[in-house]
């Protein structure tokens, strides 16, 4: 099929390789020329979105933002300029769910399809072809489309109409922000009892309050890893999804808003590009204590 | 070996029959008469904790509260009285690390050790030996001890000195707490965005956000289902432990403190006795909305 790419970043330069691996022609644009391990392997660096769109029957745009993706749609020179009736559009960015039903109306408009279909799983999830897709649209568009995803993900959801794709990644990241903050409470509280965090986590990985997160994100907290990952700073765009869509949706997210207000206090500290588990130094700030010192001070005595 | 088991509630008496079925001999009490089943079994009823502590080698409490392991212990006819040295007390309750600590040392300045050794797991965890058991004390008793553990749990682990097993269940219960309000404000979110919230959990099912309380709860919360399970008013007491001990170390627990005044409401509304995933109410009045009413106005429609 021939297809196309705006937006190559880490996420969309590895989302692109896999599918000139699969098998597809692929046009390509960003606001750099294109990387050369994708030329190497044949893809053809167009000058604008228009000419990308105009090439392709399915066009993908993985990009950092709301104000990004309509650019690219709507911008001068964008895709909408080159769509044809018949094509379909895949926003794989992470987006509001609102203006995503705005670009859906007003790409479907041309006689072309909308497929909203935001991703988690991070760099090695795109690298891997393993990315948790996520899918808004209509049926029809998304069985053309499917193949495509298997090549990039892994667990793929239809999840509704448009907008669904992004609001289930909106709900994904608030569960993962607000577990990330759960482990931090119940990890600082038993540093702060006396209590070793390295065996309270383990004591509790077996049960109920067990998730990767607790595994993943509990150890880093205990390692003091805090490279990303997943940095903050777009942990805190998501957030603002969330948070500016509960105020348009008039509905109260208040642990959300908290969560939000401590990855701030880690940006005041220099810490936008931490990962986003350190989401915890905020919790240390106030506690006035840090995670594993009680043991760190014993080995130094 | 000879065990003074006291407290045969809902926990008490199943974990007390596996002792029985491995061969101990158990001298039991409660404030209500001794349970016919157990007595069958081969326990021996006794008049008083006293009684049954000068019976038992090893003397097991199971109570509701920080008052009630006192009482059962240091109150009149209490453990106390009955205990000579080189006996154990365990307690299995789920009480203040802090409190457990001046019991510990007060038990030990009697000439007998003690551990602190709540579970987790709810009365199913009880019934099938199948619960998480956290433990603070040396690793002496823990030894000693460890067989009895088996016959009750599964996942046993020593987490410290004494007080560090109720550090661990406080942490457990914290991140219960609060992964369920991320579950609920994540679905609630979606519901509210209309999107088919039962997509959503499916869609993120498979990815960084999954939890055994995405799984379970999350299905509650959809499927409507409040019978308990585990009830919001023992949770309140879990998380009143959290704040009062954070208070006690001079910290902050922000996420906790609004989880229990989620709780506090649905108590407001009844609801002491809805099982905790019923957290979610109080989000859905401040939202004005029910996870599940679109669906609902669509069934009806």
């Amino acid at each position: 099929m021939k297809a196309g790419f705006i937006g190559l970043g880490i996420m969309g330069r590895a989302m692109s390789a896999r599918l000139i691996d699969g098998g597809h022609e692929l046009y390509v644009h960003s606001h750099k020329p294109a990387p050369k391990e994708l030329t190497d392997k044949g893809a053809r660096d167009c000058r604008s979105a228009r000419e990308v769109a105009s090439h392709a029957e399915v066009v993908f745009t993985m990009v950092p933002d709301a104000p990004n993706v309509e650019d690219v749609l709507f911008g001068e020179n964008g895709v909408a300029q080159g769509l044809t009736p018949g094509k379909i559009f895949v926003d794989m960015s992470s987006i509001s769910p609102i203006a995503t039903r705005d670009f859906a109306g007003r790409i479907n408009q041309l006689g072309c399809e909308y497929l909203d279909a935001p991703v988690s799983g991070g760099d090695v999830g795109a690298r891997e072809g393993t990315l948790t897709i996520m899918v808004g649209g209509s049926e029809k568009a998304f069985a053309r489309v499917k193949p495509l995803f298997e090549l990039m993900g892994k667990n793929i959801t239809m999840v509704g109409a448009n907008g669904d794709g992004q609001t289930a990644k909106v709900a994904n990241q608030i569960i993962v922000a607000l577990t990330i903050e759960a482990v931090g409470e119940a990890l600082l509280f038993a540093s702060k009892a006396g209590a070793d965090p390295a065996k309270v986590r383990q004591a509790l990985m077996g049960g109920f309050a067990a998730s990767r997160i607790l595994e993943l994100h509990g150890e880093r907290m205990i390692t003091r890893n805090f490279e990303p990952g997943g940095r903050i700073e777009l942990h805190q765009k998501d957030l603002n999804n969330a948070l500016t869509g509960a105020r348009a949706l008039k509905m109260s997210l208040p642990n959300t808003a908290r969560c939000q207000e401590l990855l701030n206090a880690c940006a005041a500290h220099g810490g936008s590009g931490w990962d986003h588990s350190a989401m915890v130094r905020a919790l240390e700030g106030l506690a006035n204590h840090e995670i594993g010192s009680n043991e760190r001070q014993k080995g130094a005595a | 070996m000879k065990i003074a088991f006291i407290g045969l509630g809902i926990m008490g008496r199943p974990m007390a029959g596996h002792l029985l079925d491995g061969g101990h001999e158990l001298f039991l009490h409660d404030l209500k008469p001794v349970p016919q089943d157990l007595v069958q079994k081969g326990g021996h009823a006794c008049r008083s904790n006293k009684e049954a502590a000068a019976q038992g080698d090893v003397i097991i409490t199971m109570v509701p509260d920080t008052p009630d392991v006192e009482a059962a212990i240091f109150g009149p006819d209490g453990v106390a009285q009955g205990l000579a040295p080189g006996k154990t007390v365990v307690d299995m309750s789920s009480i203040s690390p802090i409190a457990t600590k001046d019991f510990a040392r007060r038990v030990n300045e009697l000439g007998c050790d003690y551990l602190d050794a709540p579970v987790s797991g709810g009365e199913v965890g009880a019934k099938q030996a199948t619960l998480t058991i956290m433990v603070g004390g040396s690793e002496k008793t823990f030894a000693h001890i460890k067989p009895l553990f088996e016959l009750m749990g599964k996942n046993i682990t020593l987490v410290g000195g004494n007080g560090d097993g109720q550090t661990a269940k406080v942490a457990n219960q914290i991140i219960v707490a609060l992964t369920i309000e991320a579950v609920g404000e994540a679905l609630l979110f979606a519901s509210k965005a209309g999107a088919d919230p039962a997509m959503v959990r499916k869609a993120l099912m498979g990815g960084f956000a999954s939890s055994r309380i995405l799984e379970v709860h999350g299905e509650r919360m959809i499927n409507r289902t409040f019978d308990p399970g585990f009830r919001i008013e023992l949770h309140q007491k879990d998380l009143n432990l959290a704040l009062s001990g954070a208070r006690a170390l001079k910290m902050s627990l922000p996420n906790t403190a609004t989880c229990q005044e989620l709780f506090n409401a649905c108590a407001a509304h009844g609801g002491s006795g809805w099982d905790h995933s019923a957290m979610v109410r109080a989000l859905e009045d401040l939202a004005n909305h029910e996870i599940t009413s679109k669906e609902r106005q669509k069934g009806a429609a």
